[in-house]
Protein backbone atom coordinates (compact mmCIF):
# COMPACT_ATOMS: atom_id res chain seq x y z
CA UNK A 1 0.00 0.00 0.00
CA UNK A 2 1.74 3.47 -0.59
CA UNK A 3 2.07 6.22 1.90
CA UNK A 4 -1.14 8.06 0.57
CA UNK A 5 -3.15 5.45 0.79
CA UNK A 6 -2.14 4.48 3.99
CA UNK A 7 -2.82 7.73 5.47
CA UNK A 8 -6.48 7.93 3.63
CA UNK A 9 -7.30 4.93 5.52
CA UNK A 10 -5.78 6.67 8.73
CA UNK A 11 -7.94 9.63 7.98
CA UNK A 12 -11.26 7.39 7.43
CA UNK A 13 -10.47 5.13 10.75
CA UNK A 14 -9.95 8.27 13.02
CA UNK A 15 -12.96 10.23 11.39
CA UNK A 16 -15.33 7.39 12.34
CA UNK A 17 -14.27 7.06 15.43
CA UNK A 18 -14.29 10.44 16.43
CA UNK A 19 -17.92 9.97 15.09
CA UNK A 20 -18.98 7.14 17.17
CA UNK A 21 -16.84 8.31 20.05
CA UNK A 22 -18.61 11.86 20.22
CA UNK A 23 -22.20 9.79 19.51
CA UNK A 24 -21.65 8.07 22.50
CA UNK A 25 -20.11 10.88 24.79
CA UNK A 26 -23.65 12.95 23.92
CA UNK A 27 -26.10 9.78 24.93
CA UNK A 28 -23.70 9.15 28.39
CA UNK A 29 -25.59 9.51 31.82
CA UNK A 30 -23.91 12.67 34.03
CA UNK A 31 -20.45 11.71 35.47
CA UNK A 32 -21.02 10.50 39.70
CA UNK A 33 -24.97 10.54 39.53
CA UNK A 34 -26.97 8.10 41.99
CA UNK A 35 -28.79 6.14 39.07
CA UNK A 36 -27.14 2.77 38.59
CA UNK A 37 -29.46 0.20 37.95
CA UNK A 38 -26.51 -2.51 37.32
CA UNK A 39 -25.01 -1.76 40.15
CA UNK A 40 -28.24 -2.05 42.58
CA UNK A 41 -29.55 -4.99 40.88
CA UNK A 42 -25.15 -6.50 40.77
CA UNK A 43 -24.96 -5.49 45.01
CA UNK A 44 -28.12 -7.04 45.57
CA UNK A 45 -27.29 -9.97 44.25
CA UNK A 46 -24.09 -10.60 45.91
CA UNK A 47 -25.71 -9.50 49.25
CA UNK A 48 -28.02 -12.85 48.49
CA UNK A 49 -24.91 -14.80 47.69
CA UNK A 50 -23.52 -13.66 50.75
CA UNK A 51 -20.47 -12.22 49.11
CA UNK A 52 -19.36 -9.06 50.71
CA UNK A 53 -17.18 -7.96 47.93
CA UNK A 54 -19.79 -7.32 45.20
CA UNK A 55 -17.14 -7.64 42.22
CA UNK A 56 -15.78 -11.11 43.43
CA UNK A 57 -19.73 -11.75 43.22
CA UNK A 58 -19.78 -10.28 39.80
CA UNK A 59 -16.49 -12.02 38.00
CA UNK A 60 -16.96 -15.51 40.18
CA UNK A 61 -20.52 -15.77 40.83
CA UNK A 62 -23.02 -13.67 38.49
CA UNK A 63 -20.76 -14.10 36.00
CA UNK A 64 -18.30 -16.63 36.33
CA UNK A 65 -18.63 -18.07 33.05
CA UNK A 66 -16.89 -14.74 30.98
CA UNK A 67 -13.94 -15.19 34.08
CA UNK A 68 -13.38 -18.71 32.40
CA UNK A 69 -12.87 -16.62 29.33
CA UNK A 70 -10.13 -14.18 30.85
CA UNK A 71 -8.81 -17.20 32.39
CA UNK A 72 -8.63 -19.38 28.88
CA UNK A 73 -7.03 -15.28 26.97
CA UNK A 74 -4.30 -15.87 29.84
CA UNK A 75 -3.93 -19.52 29.07
CA UNK A 76 -3.68 -19.29 25.73
CA UNK A 77 -1.48 -16.33 25.53
CA UNK A 78 1.11 -18.10 27.66
CA UNK A 79 1.22 -21.26 25.76
CA UNK A 80 1.59 -18.99 22.79
CA UNK A 81 4.46 -17.94 24.36
CA UNK A 82 6.24 -21.13 25.52
CA UNK A 83 5.80 -22.07 21.72
CA UNK A 84 7.18 -18.87 20.21
CA UNK A 85 10.42 -18.43 22.87
CA UNK A 86 11.60 -22.32 22.73
CA UNK A 87 15.29 -23.03 22.13
CA UNK A 88 15.53 -23.51 18.28
CA UNK A 89 18.47 -25.25 16.35
CA UNK A 90 21.65 -23.43 16.05
CA UNK A 91 21.06 -22.03 19.48
CA UNK A 92 23.21 -22.99 22.69
CA UNK A 93 22.02 -23.11 26.29
CA UNK A 94 25.12 -21.18 28.41
CA UNK A 95 24.71 -20.87 32.17
CA UNK A 96 24.48 -16.82 32.87
CA UNK A 97 27.17 -15.34 35.07
CA UNK A 98 26.66 -14.71 38.51
CA UNK A 99 25.82 -11.07 39.52
CA UNK A 100 27.51 -9.02 42.10
CA UNK A 101 24.26 -7.64 44.41
CA UNK A 102 24.99 -5.64 47.46
CA UNK A 103 24.70 -7.70 50.56
CA UNK A 104 21.91 -5.37 52.09
CA UNK A 105 19.99 -6.18 49.16
CA UNK A 106 20.45 -9.58 48.99
CA UNK A 107 19.34 -9.71 52.87
CA UNK A 108 15.58 -8.13 51.97
CA UNK A 109 15.54 -9.91 49.39
CA UNK A 110 15.67 -13.13 51.51
CA UNK A 111 13.76 -11.89 54.32
CA UNK A 112 10.76 -10.21 52.43
CA UNK A 113 10.38 -13.26 49.62
CA UNK A 114 8.04 -15.41 52.60
CA UNK A 115 6.39 -12.10 53.02
CA UNK A 116 5.03 -11.18 49.72
CA UNK A 117 3.93 -14.96 48.91
CA UNK A 118 1.29 -14.80 52.47
CA UNK A 119 0.35 -11.43 51.31
CA UNK A 120 -0.30 -12.73 47.57
CA UNK A 121 -2.14 -16.03 49.13
CA UNK A 122 -3.48 -13.58 51.36
CA UNK A 123 -4.73 -11.46 48.95
CA UNK A 124 -5.85 -14.67 47.07
CA UNK A 125 -7.73 -15.86 49.70
CA UNK A 126 -9.98 -12.86 50.79
CA UNK A 127 -10.83 -11.94 47.34
CA UNK A 128 -14.71 -12.61 48.27
CA UNK A 129 -14.35 -10.14 51.57
CA UNK A 130 -11.91 -7.48 50.33
CA UNK A 131 -10.57 -6.04 46.94
CA UNK A 132 -8.16 -8.61 45.43
CA UNK A 133 -8.70 -12.35 44.38
CA UNK A 134 -7.07 -14.92 42.35
CA UNK A 135 -5.43 -12.71 39.73
CA UNK A 136 -4.27 -10.20 41.76
CA UNK A 137 -2.70 -12.50 44.47
CA UNK A 138 -1.21 -15.03 41.32
CA UNK A 139 0.58 -12.18 40.37
CA UNK A 140 1.93 -10.75 43.45
CA UNK A 141 3.43 -14.53 44.24
CA UNK A 142 5.00 -15.06 40.73
CA UNK A 143 6.58 -11.76 41.83
CA UNK A 144 7.58 -12.28 44.96
CA UNK A 145 9.67 -15.65 43.56
CA UNK A 146 11.01 -13.20 41.30
CA UNK A 147 12.56 -11.19 44.04
CA UNK A 148 15.21 -13.79 44.04
CA UNK A 149 16.42 -13.08 40.38
CA UNK A 150 16.60 -9.33 41.00
CA UNK A 151 17.57 -9.49 44.90
CA UNK A 152 20.46 -12.71 44.81
CA UNK A 153 20.88 -14.10 41.38
CA UNK A 154 19.15 -16.13 38.75
CA UNK A 155 20.28 -19.66 39.63
CA UNK A 156 18.53 -19.20 42.94
CA UNK A 157 15.81 -18.39 40.97
CA UNK A 158 16.08 -21.55 39.16
CA UNK A 159 16.26 -23.40 42.43
CA UNK A 160 13.17 -22.53 43.37
CA UNK A 161 11.70 -22.22 39.62
CA UNK A 162 11.30 -25.90 37.97
CA UNK A 163 9.35 -24.94 35.14
CA UNK A 164 8.11 -27.76 33.94
CA UNK A 165 6.01 -28.20 37.68
CA UNK A 166 4.96 -24.45 37.07
CA UNK A 167 3.45 -25.59 33.59
CA UNK A 168 1.53 -28.29 34.91
CA UNK A 169 -0.06 -26.09 37.87
CA UNK A 170 -1.29 -23.96 34.86
CA UNK A 171 -2.86 -26.32 33.29
CA UNK A 172 -4.38 -28.28 36.50
CA UNK A 173 -5.69 -24.49 37.57
CA UNK A 174 -7.30 -24.12 34.13
CA UNK A 175 -8.63 -27.49 34.12
CA UNK A 176 -9.85 -26.72 38.38
CA UNK A 177 -12.19 -23.80 37.04
CA UNK A 178 -13.49 -26.03 34.33
CA UNK A 179 -14.51 -28.62 36.45
CA UNK A 180 -16.08 -26.84 39.04
CA UNK A 181 -18.15 -25.80 36.63
CA UNK A 182 -19.00 -28.99 35.98
CA UNK A 183 -19.74 -29.60 39.51
CA UNK A 184 -22.75 -27.51 39.23
CA UNK A 185 -23.66 -29.22 36.52
CA UNK A 186 -23.56 -32.40 37.85
CA UNK A 187 -25.53 -30.95 40.98
CA UNK A 188 -28.61 -30.63 38.72
CA UNK A 189 -28.03 -26.84 38.18
CA UNK A 190 -26.17 -25.27 35.39
CA UNK A 191 -22.54 -24.49 34.36
CA UNK A 192 -20.36 -22.53 37.09
CA UNK A 193 -23.64 -22.47 39.57
CA UNK A 194 -22.78 -21.19 43.11
CA UNK A 195 -24.26 -24.72 44.42
CA UNK A 196 -21.87 -25.10 47.96
CA UNK A 197 -23.22 -23.44 51.01
CA UNK A 198 -22.76 -19.66 51.21
CA UNK A 199 -21.70 -19.79 54.71
CA UNK A 200 -21.98 -16.67 56.94
CA UNK A 201 -21.53 -13.58 55.15
CA UNK A 202 -17.81 -11.34 56.03
CA UNK A 203 -16.00 -14.29 56.89
CA UNK A 204 -13.42 -16.42 55.09
CA UNK A 205 -15.90 -19.53 54.09
CA UNK A 206 -18.40 -17.20 52.74
CA UNK A 207 -19.22 -17.27 48.99
CA UNK A 208 -19.72 -20.94 48.07
CA UNK A 209 -17.58 -21.27 44.99
CA UNK A 210 -16.58 -18.03 44.80
CA UNK A 211 -13.04 -18.57 47.40
CA UNK A 212 -12.43 -21.98 45.22
CA UNK A 213 -13.04 -20.42 41.85
CA UNK A 214 -10.54 -17.63 43.69
CA UNK A 215 -7.90 -20.24 44.61
CA UNK A 216 -8.05 -22.08 40.87
CA UNK A 217 -7.63 -18.80 39.54
CA UNK A 218 -4.80 -17.81 41.34
CA UNK A 219 -3.00 -21.29 40.98
CA UNK A 220 -3.48 -20.38 37.14
CA UNK A 221 -2.17 -16.81 36.84
CA UNK A 222 0.76 -17.34 39.42
CA UNK A 223 2.27 -20.08 37.45
CA UNK A 224 1.47 -18.86 33.83
CA UNK A 225 3.25 -15.80 34.98
CA UNK A 226 6.33 -17.70 36.49
CA UNK A 227 6.44 -19.56 33.33
CA UNK A 228 5.99 -16.50 30.79
CA UNK A 229 8.61 -14.64 32.77
CA UNK A 230 10.85 -17.82 32.53
CA UNK A 231 10.57 -17.77 28.95
CA UNK A 232 11.85 -14.41 28.99
CA UNK A 233 14.99 -14.71 31.21
CA UNK A 234 16.44 -17.51 29.67
CA UNK A 235 16.00 -16.10 26.10
CA UNK A 236 17.46 -13.05 27.55
CA UNK A 237 20.28 -14.58 29.78
CA UNK A 238 20.54 -18.67 28.74
CA UNK A 239 19.77 -18.77 24.91
CA UNK A 240 22.91 -17.79 22.73
CA UNK A 241 23.33 -18.10 18.85
CA UNK A 242 26.09 -20.95 18.44
CA UNK A 243 27.70 -18.20 15.69
CA UNK A 244 27.36 -15.67 18.49
CA UNK A 245 28.86 -17.66 21.11
CA UNK A 246 31.86 -18.44 19.04
CA UNK A 247 32.59 -14.77 18.32
CA UNK A 248 32.54 -14.12 21.98
CA UNK A 249 34.72 -16.27 23.06
CA UNK A 250 37.24 -15.19 20.22
CA UNK A 251 37.18 -12.17 21.49
CA UNK A 252 37.55 -13.09 25.49
CA UNK A 253 40.63 -15.24 24.40
CA UNK A 254 42.18 -12.12 22.15
CA UNK A 255 41.62 -9.91 25.37
CA UNK A 256 43.42 -12.70 27.71
CA UNK B 1 -13.99 18.36 55.99
CA UNK B 2 -12.02 15.35 55.99
CA UNK B 3 -8.16 16.07 56.97
CA UNK B 4 -6.92 12.64 55.57
CA UNK B 5 -8.14 12.94 51.98
CA UNK B 6 -6.64 16.67 52.01
CA UNK B 7 -3.55 15.10 53.00
CA UNK B 8 -3.72 12.46 49.72
CA UNK B 9 -4.64 15.38 47.72
CA UNK B 10 -1.55 17.58 48.99
CA UNK B 11 0.79 14.40 48.53
CA UNK B 12 -0.56 13.75 44.93
CA UNK B 13 0.08 16.98 43.61
CA UNK B 14 3.21 18.12 45.41
CA UNK B 15 4.75 14.47 45.38
CA UNK B 16 3.73 12.25 42.72
CA UNK B 17 3.90 15.38 40.54
CA UNK B 18 7.53 16.55 40.82
CA UNK B 19 8.42 12.72 40.83
CA UNK B 20 6.97 12.51 36.98
CA UNK B 21 8.64 15.73 35.89
CA UNK B 22 11.95 13.48 37.28
CA UNK B 23 10.89 10.27 35.92
CA UNK B 24 10.31 11.96 32.34
CA UNK B 25 13.67 13.51 31.61
CA UNK B 26 17.02 12.51 32.13
CA UNK B 27 19.36 10.48 32.84
CA UNK B 28 18.36 6.55 33.83
CA UNK B 29 19.92 6.69 36.88
CA UNK B 30 17.76 10.02 37.83
CA UNK B 31 14.35 8.48 36.53
CA UNK B 32 14.76 4.98 38.42
CA UNK B 33 15.29 7.54 41.41
CA UNK B 34 11.91 9.37 40.65
CA UNK B 35 9.69 5.97 40.08
CA UNK B 36 11.04 4.58 43.70
CA UNK B 37 10.20 8.27 45.22
CA UNK B 38 6.63 7.84 43.41
CA UNK B 39 5.84 3.99 44.44
CA UNK B 40 6.77 5.19 48.28
CA UNK B 41 4.40 8.04 47.83
CA UNK B 42 1.58 6.46 46.38
CA UNK B 43 1.57 3.65 49.03
CA UNK B 44 1.04 6.62 51.87
CA UNK B 45 -1.48 8.25 49.25
CA UNK B 46 -3.10 4.79 49.66
CA UNK B 47 -3.14 4.45 53.18
CA UNK B 48 -4.71 8.50 53.65
CA UNK B 49 -7.17 7.77 51.22
CA UNK B 50 -8.22 4.73 53.29
CA UNK B 51 -8.53 6.56 56.47
CA UNK B 52 -10.24 9.56 54.77
CA UNK B 53 -13.43 7.23 52.49
CA UNK B 54 -13.29 5.25 56.04
CA UNK B 55 -12.47 1.90 54.01
CA UNK B 56 -9.93 -0.05 56.00
CA UNK B 57 -10.43 -2.97 53.48
CA UNK B 58 -8.10 -0.01 50.68
CA UNK B 59 -5.29 -0.54 53.29
CA UNK B 60 -4.70 -3.73 51.02
CA UNK B 61 -3.02 -1.87 48.05
CA UNK B 62 -1.19 -0.46 50.60
CA UNK B 63 0.61 -3.39 51.52
CA UNK B 64 0.75 -4.69 47.98
CA UNK B 65 2.49 -1.33 47.05
CA UNK B 66 4.58 -1.66 49.56
CA UNK B 67 5.73 -5.24 48.66
CA UNK B 68 6.23 -4.36 44.69
CA UNK B 69 7.34 -1.22 44.64
CA UNK B 70 10.56 -1.80 45.91
CA UNK B 71 10.80 -5.14 43.65
CA UNK B 72 9.83 -3.07 40.35
CA UNK B 73 12.80 -0.59 41.47
CA UNK B 74 15.23 -3.61 42.25
CA UNK B 75 14.43 -5.08 38.76
CA UNK B 76 15.23 -1.24 37.06
CA UNK B 77 17.96 -1.51 39.10
CA UNK B 78 19.26 -4.86 38.22
CA UNK B 79 18.46 -4.86 34.23
CA UNK B 80 19.38 -0.85 33.70
CA UNK B 81 22.94 -1.74 35.74
CA UNK B 82 25.52 -0.10 33.17
CA UNK B 83 23.49 2.96 32.69
CA UNK B 84 22.80 3.94 35.74
CA UNK B 85 25.50 7.08 36.75
CA UNK B 86 26.81 6.29 40.41
CA UNK B 87 25.26 8.02 42.30
CA UNK B 88 22.34 8.94 40.29
CA UNK B 89 20.98 12.51 41.13
CA UNK B 90 18.57 13.04 43.41
CA UNK B 91 19.19 9.91 45.35
CA UNK B 92 20.00 12.01 48.66
CA UNK B 93 16.58 12.98 48.48
CA UNK B 94 15.24 9.58 48.61
CA UNK B 95 16.61 8.22 52.73
CA UNK B 96 14.80 12.04 54.16
CA UNK B 97 11.94 11.14 51.90
CA UNK B 98 11.47 7.83 53.79
CA UNK B 99 12.95 8.48 57.34
CA UNK B 100 10.15 11.31 57.65
CA UNK B 101 7.56 10.73 55.24
CA UNK B 102 6.73 7.33 56.59
CA UNK B 103 5.82 8.24 60.58
CA UNK B 104 4.91 11.45 59.75
CA UNK B 105 1.76 9.53 57.93
CA UNK B 106 1.82 7.03 59.59
CA UNK B 107 1.84 7.91 63.42
CA UNK B 108 -1.41 10.07 62.89
CA UNK B 109 -2.90 6.91 61.11
CA UNK B 110 -1.94 4.42 63.82
CA UNK B 111 -3.16 6.62 66.52
CA UNK B 112 -6.51 6.90 64.32
CA UNK B 113 -6.99 3.14 64.48
CA UNK B 114 -6.40 2.11 67.50
CA UNK B 115 -5.27 -1.07 68.70
CA UNK B 116 -6.34 -4.09 66.68
CA UNK B 117 -5.56 -6.20 63.86
CA UNK B 118 -5.76 -2.84 61.18
CA UNK B 119 -2.92 -1.44 63.15
CA UNK B 120 -0.68 -4.70 62.76
CA UNK B 121 -1.37 -4.29 59.14
CA UNK B 122 -0.26 -0.41 58.82
CA UNK B 123 3.00 -1.50 60.69
CA UNK B 124 3.80 -4.13 58.73
CA UNK B 125 3.45 -1.78 55.50
CA UNK B 126 5.36 0.81 57.79
CA UNK B 127 7.91 -1.93 58.25
CA UNK B 128 8.10 -2.63 54.59
CA UNK B 129 7.82 0.89 53.40
CA UNK B 130 11.42 1.92 55.55
CA UNK B 131 12.96 -1.53 54.69
CA UNK B 132 12.46 -1.20 50.62
CA UNK B 133 13.10 2.60 50.54
CA UNK B 134 16.94 1.84 52.75
CA UNK B 135 17.73 -1.09 50.33
CA UNK B 136 16.64 0.51 47.37
CA UNK B 137 18.67 3.70 47.69
CA UNK B 138 21.53 1.45 48.82
CA UNK B 139 21.17 -0.70 45.75
CA UNK B 140 21.25 2.72 43.39
CA UNK B 141 23.84 3.90 45.20
CA UNK B 142 25.79 0.44 44.01
CA UNK B 143 24.41 0.33 40.68
CA UNK C 1 -17.09 20.20 50.39
CA UNK C 2 -16.42 16.85 50.35
CA UNK C 3 -17.91 16.44 46.95
CA UNK C 4 -15.13 19.11 46.08
CA UNK C 5 -12.34 17.16 47.53
CA UNK C 6 -13.57 13.96 46.04
CA UNK C 7 -13.68 15.70 42.49
CA UNK C 8 -10.18 17.74 43.05
CA UNK C 9 -8.70 13.93 43.81
CA UNK C 10 -10.53 12.63 40.48
CA UNK C 11 -8.82 15.73 38.85
CA UNK C 12 -5.34 15.36 39.78
CA UNK C 13 -5.32 11.96 39.02
CA UNK C 14 -6.79 12.62 35.70
CA UNK C 15 -3.72 14.61 35.31
CA UNK C 16 -1.26 12.28 36.47
CA UNK C 17 -2.32 9.74 33.73
CA UNK C 18 -2.43 12.61 30.74
CA UNK C 19 1.12 13.52 31.39
CA UNK C 20 2.69 10.52 32.26
CA UNK C 21 0.80 9.05 29.32
CA UNK C 22 2.24 12.36 27.20
CA UNK C 23 5.87 11.65 28.57
CA UNK C 24 5.80 8.30 27.86
CA UNK C 25 5.39 8.52 24.30
CA UNK C 26 7.75 11.52 24.22
CA UNK C 27 10.20 9.15 25.36
CA UNK C 28 11.59 7.35 23.02
CA UNK C 29 14.47 5.27 24.15
CA UNK C 30 12.65 1.83 25.52
CA UNK C 31 14.53 1.70 28.37
CA UNK C 32 13.80 4.90 30.03
CA UNK C 33 10.16 4.71 28.71
CA UNK C 34 9.59 1.51 30.84
CA UNK C 35 10.25 3.97 33.85
CA UNK C 36 7.79 6.36 32.34
CA UNK C 37 5.22 3.45 31.94
CA UNK C 38 5.83 2.29 35.49
CA UNK C 39 4.99 5.60 36.72
CA UNK C 40 1.57 5.54 34.54
CA UNK C 41 0.88 2.15 35.60
CA UNK C 42 0.35 3.87 39.54
CA UNK C 43 -1.29 6.69 38.24
CA UNK C 44 -3.75 4.62 36.94
CA UNK C 45 -4.05 2.32 40.01
CA UNK C 46 -4.65 5.89 41.66
CA UNK C 47 -7.46 6.84 39.49
CA UNK C 48 -9.28 3.72 39.96
CA UNK C 49 -8.91 3.64 43.51
CA UNK C 50 -9.96 7.76 43.40
CA UNK C 51 -13.07 6.56 41.01
CA UNK C 52 -13.59 3.69 43.72
CA UNK C 53 -12.74 0.48 42.27
CA UNK C 54 -9.86 -0.93 43.93
CA UNK C 55 -9.97 -3.91 42.37
CA UNK C 56 -9.48 -3.19 38.94
CA UNK C 57 -6.44 -0.63 40.92
CA UNK C 58 -4.98 -3.87 42.89
CA UNK C 59 -4.72 -5.65 39.03
CA UNK C 60 -3.09 -2.61 37.57
CA UNK C 61 -0.56 -2.19 40.47
CA UNK C 62 0.43 -6.15 40.28
CA UNK C 63 0.95 -6.41 36.85
CA UNK C 64 2.34 -2.88 36.56
CA UNK C 65 4.61 -2.38 39.31
CA UNK C 66 7.44 -5.25 38.53
CA UNK C 67 6.16 -7.85 36.08
CA UNK C 68 5.50 -5.45 33.20
CA UNK C 69 9.05 -3.95 33.46
CA UNK C 70 10.40 -7.16 33.38
CA UNK C 71 9.76 -8.24 30.61
CA UNK C 72 10.02 -4.93 28.98
CA UNK C 73 13.71 -4.74 29.81
CA UNK C 74 14.21 -8.35 29.46
CA UNK C 75 13.08 -7.91 25.94
CA UNK C 76 14.75 -4.86 25.49
CA UNK C 77 18.47 -6.68 26.60
CA UNK C 78 17.83 -9.46 24.24
CA UNK C 79 16.93 -6.64 20.93
CA UNK C 80 20.17 -4.79 21.75
CA UNK C 81 22.01 -7.79 22.15
CA UNK C 82 21.12 -8.89 18.26
CA UNK C 83 21.78 -5.47 17.06
CA UNK C 84 24.90 -5.41 18.41
CA UNK C 85 25.54 -8.98 16.62
CA UNK C 86 24.37 -7.64 13.33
Amino acid sequence: MTRRARLWVLTAGLLGTAALFAAACLRMPPFGGTWHPYGDRAVQAALLQRTANTVSSVNFDQRAFDTLGEESILFAAVLGTVVLLRRTSGERRVTPQPASVPPAVRRYAIAVLPLALLIGLYVVAHGQLSPGGGFQGGVVVATALHLLYVGVDYRALERVRPVGLYELADGVGEGAYVVLGAAGLLAGSAYLANILPLGTFNTLSSGGTVPLLNAAVGMEVASAVVVLLARFLAQALEIVDEKEEGRERGERRKRE
Amino acid sequence: MNGWLVAAAVLVVAGLGPSLWGAARGGAGRRVVAQNAATLLLCLVFLLLAQGYGRPSYVDLALVTSVLGPAGTLVFVRLLGDEIDAPPPGLRLLTPLVAVGTPATLVPLCIATGPGRALLKLLVVGALLVAGGLVTSRALRHA
Amino acid sequence: MREALDDALVVASLLFVAAAATAAVLTRDPARQAVVLSLLGLGLALLFTVLQAPDVALSQLAVGSAVTPLMILLTVREVRRRKRRE
